[in-house]
């Protein structure tokens, strides 16, 4: 994979070098154009950015440039979800009813938020920072999950030490990993701190379980062994120090319960029931005995926000959530390096580090190589459909509770903390033969991707606009300008093509595509129209994302 | 380049690649052992997952012991008189036990000889002691007490090397030619992909909890019309030369199941529905009743698909029990015994019942110390097995005397296991089929333990 990348990077810098020509160039000659972006590159670029790629968005792109699209999307407000559930009446039976509605609010701002890569950025933070409603007692907290995922969007672009500080007070996390409640030891009992949030918060949250080199490769000892970032006296420091929080504005600890106010509020410290011992941290720091719950906690989350392993571990986990599974060493070193320093001195600028994700030679290769890229997650492949063909509802809303069910993932809907899929799974085959991953292949079951791509036959075969037995909640898509175009074959699959691969499609897509609309019963436009979007949706050049 | 020639390499030699993840293995073991097979067995795991809290689901009653286990469990313990009395015929001397109060039907099974417990089992490397695990003096597996990272030793026994197949993954590698006129995989799973299941040579088929679903709109009889002609062209599509490695590697999984999907779903329509015995859908079975009943019908037709050895692979999920493990584990545990009594009634309504054999997995044994309202992840913990070859009425290996800082305690009541997760698999490798001599392939570490069988597989 090393070999490989490497090989990737010198090609366009050869290609570069060659017609350069050899010669000096003139010093007061200006710069030449930039070259245009591509209708395809474009694209790319979005389907990296947002949640799917559209005409009108690739067409902002190429009259902006990336920089300029980035530098606009830094600067918008993030959709929120909170207030809209906060706007809907109380459900008359149980809160658990307004997880679709939580679950609506999120497509809405998914498909027409201005801030798509925040909202993006987000999902992926969602996807590192994991709680979920599946299985949890948050499920009858639909008001905290939203604030949770706000408090994501709204720290997207922010520092990623006041990030892990928000994730880690947010009930919904404290409830997670039960962090809540967590209490000072009371040795009488055999009882002692609550393990789940300091394990997690290091494995999966921010150093992982071995220590990293910059670019992501694994150090060893002198016997060639992965050296732990952590063992278990660890563990229990910080186990101890996030002892004392509860939901806020309680009369005491033991009556703290979740309201409907606090459970958007952070965690609350009660300092009767924090530990206030010694705490034995990472690289050898220990806490001294007699600190408040708020200098613990501070304290502790400077610790791991300062491990060299924080910048490759979450430069890693982002490259793959947003532009290729198998980043070169390179690659991650150098956004590694800008979450390290974003060039003014500052470290964990999450800002730099997507800019860096995305203008980096390998998000935006000159020379495509078979490993770069990644698989597009199947919602991100409803999203992308969705907002192709404009997909809407009578209602306006896009209530799809059962996401997890018919794509494998939804918001804030996966089964454990360690995320739908895992960064390291590596399918059997080619991929895993050849020492590489992806990580979204993980939830490609034969089972899975059944179900995905029968969702999207009755997304076109039947959810559309030309159907008549619609309810108000169904989310159905207009292709009324395929159906116009329907009578020219060659034109529709043009059409669909542009509208879903940036208007590269290939040979074999299109000729299978043109054999099946030639066989279509009275060349039937609305069949014909449904069938080549099927066909396109359904494509492995359409689960890939370049 | 580079590359490519390892895989060149990986293809010219089958046995190399079952070679390559096992280091340390004779290359000349490597002999494709087992079969044909003229009779059928399966193996069932279910895996638990979140790490079950197991020194809560088989429980000393002896008076010293019970003292014991109320003292280290404190509010997390079960009462002496609301466990359900055992009486193994054979087990840890001196000491009786009971199980959790939510597992009637598993001590029906019990007491009627068909169902054991293997005591404190886990994954080691070597046999270990306390001194030396804290001198550090034998190999240990990694990342000890981390969910995924002993997961993944159960599901691989890798031990301290890397490994990219699972047990059942080689163990179906193994006797691949003695199975070759099956028209499903030998691993099968109803709970997504795992790595228990991943092999280099097979592939694990992955359904439903209910099954295999169809592609709609799609016809395999070449009659079908456009139907037929629409999974012909969708075939074509995914057959094409793609130039990425994750096109390809999507391509392969939907053409897996386009071939797949109608023989099973059509096979399973002869099945029963095992009414009566599992609850019907409209009666909101749980998910692991939905995946046990599944299994049963897969067995039910095996002739069908000319099947002769299957594992299949169910799971059940939420025994992290970090919180409110009082309230929440009665529940686990009964849905857990509940579909294990429905699935060995559904197995001997078909007469099955030697055939099959269930085992269970789970991350790891949990702290026998309180966390407040929950335990939190140890290594250690019992595991249950269940069918008609099964020594039933037993309780096999060591069970500790659970007092924290006992023998077996590295801190906080987590055990390090007595018996290994390697004897363990390789017991149930042994009745499955596979030749003695390949053994130590199904379980690496086999052979740093001096007992290579635990005796509770009789049939």
């Amino acid at each position: 994979m090393r070999y490989i990348k490497l090989l990737s990077m010198m090609v366009p810098l050869l290609v570069t070098m060659t017609g350069c020509g050899g010669g000096g160039s003139d010093p007061v000659s200006p710069p030449p154009p930039p070259v245009a972006i591509t209708k395809a590159e474009a694209f790319q670029f979005l389907n990296q950015t947002s949640f799917g790629a559209t005409e009108a968005e690739a067409q902002r792109v190429i009259n902006m440039r990336y920089e300029a699209w980035i530098d606009d999307q830094l600067r918008q407000p993030a959709s929120l979800q909170l207030p809209h559930l906060q706007s809907l009446a109380f459900p008359e039976v149980m809160p658990f009813e307004l997880q679709a509605d939580r679950v609506d609010i999120w497509f809405r701002n998914a498909l027409h938020g201005d801030d798509q890569l925040r909202q993006r950025v987000a999902f992926a933070l969602s996807e590192i920072f994991v709680v979920s409603h599946i299985g949890s007692s948050l499920n009858n907290q639909p008001w905290s999950l939203g604030s949770y995922y706000d408090l994501l969007a709204q720290q997207a672009f922010g520092n990623f030490r006041d990030l892990i500080e928000a994730v880690t007070l947010h009930p919904a996390m404290g409830v997670y990993l039960s962090m809540l409640g967590n209490e000072k030891p009371n040795p009488a009992l055999n009882i002692r701190p609550d393990e789940n949030y300091a394990r997690e918060l290091m494995q999966l949250f921010s150093i992982g379980l071995v220590e990293l080199n910059i670019d992501g490769s694994v150090r060893t000892d002198g016997q060639g062994l992965p050296i732990p970032t952590y063992d278990q006296s660890i563990i229990e420091g910080f186990a101890h120090v996030f002892t004392g929080w509860n939901y806020a504005d309680a009369p005491s600890f033991p009556e703290a319960r979740p309201t409907y106010f606090n459970q958007v509020k952070p965690m609350q410290l009660y300092g009767d029931f924090h530990d206030t011992g010694a705490k034995q941290l990472l690289n050898g720091t220990v806490l001294p005995a007699g600190q408040t719950g708020e200098q613990d906690l501070a304290a502790a989350l400077d610790n791991i926000f300062e491990h060299d392993n924080v910048g490759p571990f979450i430069a890693i986990r982002l490259i793959q959530r947003l532009t290729t599974s198998n980043p070169s060493p390179g690659y991650v070193e150098r956004v590694a390096r800008v979450f390290n320093n974003n060039g003014a001195g500052v470290r964990g600028d999450l800002a730099a580090v997507v800019r860096a994700i995305l203008m980096d030679a390998e998000a935006r290769p000159a020379l495509h190589m078979d490993i770069d890229g990644k698989i597009k997650e199947p919602l991100l492949r409803l999203t992308q459909l969705w907002r192709a063909y404009d997909a809407q509802s009578a209602s306006g809303r896009y209530p799809l509770l059962a996401s997890f069910i018919f794509f494998g993932q939804g918001p804030l809907q996966s089964p454990s903390v360690f995320n739908f899929f895992s960064p390291f799974y590596a399918p059997p085959g080619e991929i895993r033969d050849s020492s590489l991953v992806a990580p979204e292949l993980g939830i490609a079951t034969e089972y899975q991707n059944t179900l995905v791509t029968n969702y999207f036959f009755y997304q076109t075969f039947a959810l559309n606009h030309t159907a008549e037995t619609l309810e108000e909640d169904d989310v159905f898509i207009d292709f009324q300008q395929e159906i116009d175009a329907a009578g020219d074959i060659d034109a529709l699959i043009d059409l669909v093509a542009g509208k879903l691969l940036g208007g590269e499609i290939s040979d074999t897509l299109r000729t299978e595509i043109s054999g099946m609309l030639e066989r279509v019963p009275d060349a039937n436009p609305v069949i014909r129209a449904a069938e080549t979007i099927y066909l396109v949706a359904t494509s492995p050049e359409f689960a890939y994302q370049r | 380049m580079a590359r490519y020639t390892r895989r060149q390499f990986l293809k010219s030699s089958s046995a190399a690649a079952v070679f390559a993840a096992t280091p340390g293995l004779a290359y000349s073991q490597v002999v494709g052992g087992g079969g044909p097979f003229s009779d059928y067995r399966a193996l069932v795991c279910l895996f638990m997952f979140g790490g079950n809290d197991s020194f809560n689901m088989l429980v000393p009653r002896s008076p010293a012991e019970y003292a014991a286990y109320l003292a280290s469990r404190q509010n997390l313990a079960i009462a002496q008189e609301d466990l359900l009395p055992i009486s193994p015929t054979m087990g840890a001397e001196d000491m009786s036990f009971g199980l959790h109060p939510a597992m009637a039907d598993v001590k029906d099974l019990f007491d009627t000889g068909k169902a054991a417990f293997v005591a404190n089992v886990g994954p080691l490397v070597e046999p270990t002691t306390r001194e030396q695990y804290f001198n550090k003096s034998v190999a240990l597996p990694p990342q000890l007490f981390s969910h995924n990272d002993q997961q993944d030793q159960w599901h691989s026994l890798k031990g301290i090397n890397v490994s990219k197949t699972g047990w059942a993954g080689r163990m179906a590698d193994l006797i691949r030619t003695g199975v070759t006129g099956q028209e499903m995989a030998t691993n099968a799973s109803l709970f997504g992909s795992n790595l228990f299941q991943s092999a280099d040579e097979t592939i694990a088929y992955v359904m439903g909890p209910t099954g295999p679903v169809q592609f709609q709109g799609f016809s395999s009889d070449p009659d079908g019309g456009l139907f037929y002609e629409q999974q012909q062209a969708f075939r074509r599509i995914l057959d094409a030369q793609y130039g990425s490695i994750y096109e390809r590697g999507f391509a392969e999984i939907q053409r897996r199941a386009i071939d797949s999907a109608d023989r099973v779903y059509t096979a399973l329509e002869n099945a029963s529905t095992f009414e009566g015995i599992f609850p019907l859908i409209t009666e909101n079975p749980t998910q692991l009743e939905n995946q046990l009943r599944t299994v049963a019908q897969l067995i039910e037709v095996r002739d069908e698909l000319q099947m002769k050895r299957q594992v299949f692979f169910v799971a059940y999920g939420g025994f992290d029990t970090h919180d409110d493990q009082v309230d929440l584990q009665p529940g686990l545990l009964g849905d857990v015994s509940k579909a294990l009594g429905e699935f060995q009634a559904a197995l001997a309504s078909i007469g099955m019942e030697n055939q099959v054999t269930t085992f269970t997995q789970s991350d790891f044994g949990r702290t026998l110390t309180s966390n407040g309202d929950g335990s939190d992840h140890a290594w250690g913990g019992h595991q249950l097995v269940l069918g008609g070859a099964v020594a039933g009425n037993n309780v096999f290996g060591n069970y500790p005397v659970p007092e924290i800082g006992g023998p077996e305690d590295v801190g906080g009541g987590r055990f390090i296991p007595s018996t290994s997760a390697d004897q363990y698999a390789a017991t149930l490798a042994r009745w499955f089929g596979i030749d003695e001599v390949d053994l130590g392939l199904v379980a690496p570490n086999l052979s740093n333990f001096a007992t290579r069988d635990l005796g509770f597989m009789i049939g």
